[in-house]
């Protein structure tokens, strides 16, 4: 087989059944911390089957907004998903300038999460939607920074060539990719709503955010929605391995390191959601603001590194 | 030219004879098919301008102005194109949001006149090459607004923002003369022709007058820190006019800055990190101000701020591609904010024109006594939606497109071997990305207020049936237009090359990177859409069944539409957030007593700007100025002594110096 092809297939497998097994496994993790055996790591697999099964409740307040955001949520997000390096950093749609591209299609995506929650007329819904879209503000412009000086690192304009900085930088390589590293993990956890930024387990808390806003969605509306939320973390954890992870390593050899990576990142996120409680939401701001400063640093290094000082 | 003529001549009649027929609505129908008219001969012009004939004449009007010269370069016929189609469609639309009025018995007169005066007057700006003649139409294009502005005069606050319009614009104007002065002088002619490359030999007078030309069109163009009369006089104009006012006519301010820039050629580095300073600040400070309203004009008002600012990105960067040599970034740069005035004045337009259907049905621009609309007015809603995917530069619609050129530009630009232009650059991608999601916070708040959920006032709740197609034709027409842009870049960005050819030697770059990129961004686009409506298609497959229920609300089954987030809380986190830059204005009447009977609360947020810099001054311009008032006490003797001892010390000079 072509080898092109295969990572294609690779990368679309990885896309769309990762987001259960990184989900299991956070769950394993936090069971394991917990003294508890734990549900299988196959789990959120098996509940997306039932879901699918399962007939659906609509509040009678929503249009056709409410019906048709989840599909958009989840294609905006399968689709942005096709223009993240994977293994051995191959994107299978490769263009310059892609990392706007890809973060507008997932603004497409948010936007109609957002006014499908405000659909409902439900105030919980608003509240999270809102809460959603504030964070966005906040973590947005700094994912900009890191990618831009990233990208001027590299002098390459693809989505791909991230990976090259710490190749081509030596020490100051390392320590602007640990930062961008520690940032875009802020936005792991803030993006797929994980403990400290938010809680996905408790449903009915009024320190929700993300889940929150699915409150009233039911059946296979619930499977896009959560399933898109698995992918995106598994594009963030893709992005965060690609930095990691060395070039010019043979093809069995990534797989398993890029796999492993996106476990090591599930394992982490179990353990920290167990050693920690989540933030007052008034110090998530404060919390989320750490990623604006880490993108500062990567953008003030990559200026040291090109200019000197 | 000719056919450019007969259109404007076509407007003037339209506005003049419609002031011979009786009927009001005759008169409407006219202006419109005049307008009509007139649009299809300026088109033909534009677009033999495009396919390469550089079209210019000369007419002569008295001794004042022998040899006036029009003529259309690339970007006169670009705003030309932008300005028949856009206008026509707000003309349109003016028959059905009129139509209400005229059955009030309202006078439809004047305002008939100045529709077609101001469009016709809007074409002369962006055609005449004579700085004397320019100010003329552009005198014309203010005041005409002015009068549209003033339509519902009875109206106290109506007048007010007139008025402050008209003060703002005259000020604007005295900028914009003082600019054309320092040219004239420098090349004793008017003629726009010789103004070109006049202080090649004095850079620091090119700034000066460059920024002089700046705060002058930048007043009309709505660039922080000159844009307070923007969401004042938009709320009080008539939904068509104030999408004209935002969609084309504070364009013209941009074609000032455009046009003044062709005179400089060259511009220094720091007149570029000027123009980019500001729009960024102008961007930042629309969105963020836009997210604090509750008045969907308003709350539209400060969106054009945004949308100017970066539209003023796209050239800021366009000018430090210029000053710094490098034509990549220049074309991007400018081929963004270029594409960005057509794209803001098709979806902000739309815009208006939704939020005044909304008006008309409901008779109220405040937002949280909306809501639950979508039911009724499912074309309008769709519409909106639409217009407010595109505004926040979302794909697949047309406002990602110019986005992702500024962006893109920057990018190129970071490559730029210089460490000013790397701060600069990466500071305004991170400012552009943050008035993006800011966008997608006032937007989803804006359609999901108005829209969404359960009415929330009597008024809301009594609409039953949608607009008419007068209404419904010109909006779905620009929304057609935010798609198809949004599908086929490559084609109009082709297009863009040529205003930019303007500003950048055409030889001096490789675009076949860049269109094919474009045509990437094509595909993506259209893949995303099979994607989205695959899928949709595919979710009706499981037939399992829907049942309807109440909105879940912790068991609690009777929700009320109370209940739900209204405007001002869902953009209450981000607002305490940056509480500092805010005056929070609090009207509240606290519930005393045991039984109380009234309660009430009001909150608004009042412009900064306007609060802290703007009153203070002229609070302090009028206590000085008050000084002088005895001087002018109404006593005619006083007065005649002051002419006595003019014509003394006028002798005494005489005498001293010969």
């Amino acid at each position: 087989m072509d080898k092109n092809i295969m990572l294609i297939l690779f990368n679309i497998l990885i896309l769309l059944f990762m987001p259960f097994f990184v989900i299991g496994i956070v769950k394993k993790t936090k069971a394991f911390w917990a003294g508890r055996k734990g549900v299988s790591v196959f789990q959120p697999l098996f509940d997306t089957i039932r879901l699918f099964k399962k007939n659906r409740t609509i509040s009678s307040t929503t249009s056709w907004i409410f019906n048709f955001a989840p599909v958009v949520v989840f294609a905006t997000t399968l689709f942005a998903g096709l223009f993240v390096p994977m293994i051995q950093c191959y994107s299978i749609i490769n263009v310059a300038g892609a990392f706007v591209i890809f973060s507008y299609i997932l603004g497409l995506g948010k936007f109609f999460a957002l006014i499908s929650a405000m659909d409902t007329g439900s105030s919980f819904e608003g509240m999270g939607a809102s809460r959603e879209a504030c964070f966005t503000t906040i973590v947005e412009p700094a994912f900009f920074i890191i990618l831009a000086s990233l990208i001027v690192l590299s002098g390459n304009y693809t989505f791909a060539s991230i990976t090259d900085v710490i190749k081509s930088n030596g020490t100051f390589g390392v320590l602007i990719v640990i930062m961008a590293v520690f940032a875009l993990f802020i936005m792991l956890l803030t993006e797929c709503s994980r403990v400290p930024v938010d809680d996905p387990t408790t449903h009915l808390e009024l320190t929700m955010i993300h889940e929150v806003m699915i409150l009233d969605n039911s059946g296979i509306d619930l499977v896009l929605i959560t399933w898109a939320s698995g992918m995106k973390m598994v594009i963030l954890m893709a992005l965060i391995a690609n930095l990691i992870i060395p070039l010019g390593l043979g093809l069995k050899a990534s797989i398993g390191l890029f796999l492993l990576t996106l476990i090591l990142l599930a394992v982490i996120i179990g353990t920290l959601e167990s050693a920690i409680a989540r933030l007052r939401m008034s110090h998530v701001f404060e919390f989320v603001f750490v990623m604006s400063s880490f993108a500062l640093i990567v953008a003030s290094l990559a200026a040291v590194k090109i200019y000197g000082i | 030219m000719e056919n450019f003529f007969i259109g404007i001549v076509a407007l003037f009649l339209g506005g003049f004879i419609s002031l011979l027929l009786k009927k009001q609505d005759y008169k409407l129908k006219f202006v419109s098919f005049m307008t009509f008219i007139a649009a299809c001969f300026c088109l033909i012009d534009a677009v033999r301008v495009f396919a390469g004939d550089r079209l210019s004449d000369m007419l002569s009007f008295g001794v004042m102005f022998q040899n006036l010269v029009f003529s259309m370069d690339y970007l006169s016929a670009f705003f030309v194109v932008v300005i028949s189609v856009m206008s026509f469609l707000a003309v349109i639309y003016s028959n059905g949001y009129l139509k209400n009025y005229i059955l009030k018995g309202k006078n439809i007169t004047a305002h008939c006149l100045f529709l077609p005066v101001l469009i016709a007057s809007m074409l002369l700006v962006v055609t005449v090459q004579n700085a004397l003649a320019f100010l003329i139409v552009w005198e014309i294009m203010s005041l005409s607004s002015f009068f549209l502005v003033i339509f519902e005069h009875e109206k106290k606050d109506v007048i007010k923002a007139g008025i402050k319009y008209l003060v703002y614009m005259h000020v604007s104007i005295i900028f914009i003369i003082v600019a054309f002065a320092l040219f004239s002088i420098q090349t004793s002619s008017f003629n726009f022709s010789q103004f070109t490359d006049a202080f090649n030999v004095n850079p620091m007078l090119a700034n000066l007058v460059f920024v002089l030309a700046f705060v002058g069109f930048g007043i009309k163009a709505g660039f922080f820190p000159f844009h307070n009369w923007l969401p004042d006089a938009h709320p009080a104009a008539p939904s068509h006019v104030s999408a004209m006012m935002s969609g084309v006519m504070i364009k013209t301010g941009i074609y000032g800055i455009l046009r003044v820039l062709t005179f400089i050629s060259h511009p220094e580095v720091q007149i570029g990190y000027f123009v980019l300073i500001i729009s960024v600040i102008s961007a930042l400070y629309g969105v963020l101000y836009a997210i604090s309203q509750h008045d969907i004009k308003r709350l539209l008002a400060y969106h054009s701020i945004e949308n100017i600012g970066i539209i003023g990105i796209g050239i800021g960067v366009g000018m430090l591609g210029l000053a710094y040599n490098c034509p990549i970034v220049a074309t991007l740069g400018f081929a963004g904010g270029i594409l960005h005035i057509l794209n803001h004045s098709i979806f902000k337009e739309l815009l208006f024109l939704a939020a005044g259907s909304v008006y008309t049905k409901t008779h109220t621009r405040d937002i949280e006594t909306l809501g639950g609309l979508i039911k009724p007015m499912s074309k309008t809603a769709l519409l909106f939606l639409i217009a407010s995917i595109a505004i926040c530069g979302l794909p697949p619609f047309n406002g990602f497109i110019s986005e992702f050129l500024i962006y893109f530009g920057m990018l190129k630009g970071l490559m730029v071997d210089n460490i000013s232009m790397f701060i600069a650059l990466i500071l305004s991608i991170a400012g552009l990305a943050l008035v993006g999601t800011m966008a997608i916070l006032c937007f989803t708040k804006a359609f999901s207020v108005v829209f969404l959920g359960e009415p929330r006032s009597k008024e809301a709740s009594e609409v039953k049936e949608d607009t008419t197609i007068s209404f419904i034709f010109p909006m779905s027409v620009l929304a057609l237009f935010t798609l198809l842009i949004g599908i086929f870049p490559q084609f109009i960005f082709d297009f863009m090359l040529k205003p930019v050819s303007i500003f950048v030697d055409r030889c001096l770059f490789d675009a076949t990177q860049i269109i094919s990129l474009m045509q990437i961004i094509s595909l993506c686009a259209f893949g995303l859409i099979v994607l989205i409506f695959v899928l949709f298609g595919f979710k009706y497959l499981f037939k399992n069944k829907n049942e309807k229920y109440v909105t879940w609300g912790c068991g609690y089954n009777k929700p009320t539409s109370k209940m739900q987030y209204s405007a001002s809380s869902y953009a209450s986190p981000f607002i305490t957030m940056l509480t500092p830059l805010f005056k929070k204005v609090v009207d509240i009447k606290k519930p005393k007593t045991i039984f109380p009977c009234d309660a009430h609360f009001e909150m608004r947020m009042e412009d900064v700007e306007e609060a802290y810099f703007l009153k203070p001054l002229f609070k302090s311009l009028e206590t000085f100025f008050a000084k002088f008032e005895k001087i002018q006490n109404g006593n005619i003797q006083q007065y005649i002594t002051y002419g006595l001892i003019f014509l003394a010390l006028a002798l005494v000079c005489v005498v001293i110096l010969g």
